[in-house]
């Protein structure tokens, strides 16, 4: 995944200001920045919701809109509620399959994975944010996809569920895939990610490995604030 | 394509939005039918063209209305509930993914029209059997009533899709669509008679025979009524395409 000089405008509100990164294969990277500061725009531009007014934003080498099928190369999760109240999580799930021409059966096997099981056959309004959050992932996860992309993943699980998520992430990483995980908390961050990118105000202000960043005596919540009170001042 | 169209169709099996819009549609379409057959005066539900006009052709008028809104919500309920951001994910050439709920609206708004008309048909017929009053349609009246209102409500559910694609907001494309067929249509057709029967549910109604005096043939109808569905569902392709979700 690479970002490659990407601006992108909203009248006159510059949210994304030439940034520039990529991602490793078999890296965990951590998406930081204060609300605002342009994560959920890049995100957005990367899945091709919406168009960069310069730059690429690549993932696999293609627009995403090129991706002859992207479900096997992508999963995202972009928000924790993109789903109908009144639809089972179950239907959510089969819908998304038969538009990516996906195996029914994967369907039951994301729900087991991300243990939401015979729950999933309720409508969703029933469901909690965890489990939201959970459903979501079952969906990115449908195709297999090589690449991960989520919006505060962590949002709402219980404590096991953080710890689940967090296993889950690092296996996928070790078995060569790669995750870029947006989030607040950086106490969690700092145990799941290898790599941290920060952006603030739709600037690019740090692209180090964690122990880089948080080395040094620092902790990352120390790096992490310095770096965005920096453009203040 | 295939499999998009499948994903659509389930999409409108798997909530109560398209059953329970079609629950509200024949309710109001056997309420309709009664309350005419008992208010209209005598002489003008002799003619086979005032049974038509002001009595079965509430099915057309309802099929239609309700299965625009069938389309535009078919577009406007996953702009609501974000579930266009995971189905863009999945398909993101976005064309196609208007193009498969254009199939599955036209799908849908046939089923929605031939259950209004029938509905209509069969209680107009019992509405005249209670009033004394003998049914002067005759077989080709009810097949134009049948055929007509399904191929009206079809159209007029892509050109709801199509409304629903360009504005996204669910609320004022629904108000939009309402006023429109309540307010705009009757004073066009009411003071403008000229421009008002090329209006896009004038054009419904004279597909399926109602006002036979003053409104288009049906087949010319048809036509023009595809040309405006063409249209809007050329626009909502073009501004589901060029504009960003975020």
């Amino acid at each position: 995944m690479t970002m490659n000089h990407v601006t992108k405008r909203f009248g006159e509100v510059v949210a994304v200001d030439d940034v520039s990164f990529s991602l490793q294969p078999g890296t965990v990277t951590g998406f930081l920045g204060p609300n605002g500061a342009g994560k959920t725009t890049t995100l957005r531009l990367l899945v091709g919701l919406a168009e960069p007014a310069s730059g690429e934003a690549l993932v696999f080498g293609h627009r995403y809109a090129a991706l002859d099928q992207p479900v096997h190369q992508v999963g995202a999760v972009l928000e924790s509620n993109d789903f109908h109240p009144g639809r089972s999580g179950r239907d959510h799930l089969r819908i998304l399959a038969l538009a990516g021409e996906v195996p029914a059966s994967r369907v039951d096997e994301v729900l087991e994975l991300v243990a939401l099981g015979p729950a999933a056959t309720n409508r969703v309004k029933t469901f909690s944010l965890g489990m939201r959050q959970r459903l979501g992932l079952a969906a990115a996860l449908l195709g297999e996809p090589h690449l991960l992309m989520l919006d505060e993943p962590a949002n709402g699980l219980d404590p096991a569920g953080v710890r689940w998520l967090r296993a889950f992430l690092r296996s996928f990483a070790e078995g060569g895939g790669t995750v870029l995980v947006s989030s607040h908390v950086l106490a969690e961050v700092a145990q799941t990610v290898d790599r941290v990118v920060i952006i603030d105000r739709g600037h690019l202000v740090a692209d180090a490995a964690l122990d880089d960043l948080a080395g040094r005596g620092q902790t990352l919540e120390d790096a992490y604030v310095e770096l965005t009170a920096d453009i203040a001042s | 394509m295939r499999a998009q169209l499948r994903a659509e169709v389930l999409k409108l099996r798997s909530t109560r939005t398209a059953v329970g819009l079609l629950g509200a549609m024949l309710a109001l379409v056997v309420t309709a039918v009664v309350l005419h057959g008992y208010g209209v005066p005598q002489e003008n539900l002799e003619a086979p063209s005032g049974q038509l006009t002001l009595l079965v052709g509430w099915g057309e008028v309802l099929g239609a209305l309700f299965a625009g809104l069938l389309g535009a919500m078919s577009f406007t309920e996953e702009v609501r509930h974000g579930t266009i951001r995971p189905a863009l994910l999945v398909s993101p050439r976005r064309g196609r993914v208007v193009a498969a709920k254009c199939s599955a609206s036209l799908l849908a708004g046939l089923v929605f029209g031939l259950a209004a008309t029938s509905a209509a048909a069969v209680t107009g017929r019992i509405a005249l059997a209670a009033r004394g009053q003998p049914v002067t349609l005759d077989g080709g009246d009810y097949v134009l009533l049948v055929a007509g209102g399904a191929a009206a409500a079809a159209l007029w559910a892509v050109i709801g899709l199509g409304v629903g694609a360009m504005v996204r907001s669910q609320v004022p494309t629904i108000v939009g669509l309402l006023a429109w067929v309540l307010f705009v249509e009757s004073l066009l057709v009411d003071n403008a008679p000229g421009l008002g029967r090329f209006a896009p549910g004038a054009l419904g109604q004279s597909i399926s025979g109602l006002h036979p005096d003053t409104l288009l043939a049906p087949a010319v109808s048809a036509i023009v009524l595809a040309l405006y569905a063409a249209g809007a569902v050329g626009a909502g392709t073009v501004a589901t395409v060029r504009r960003d979700f975020v």
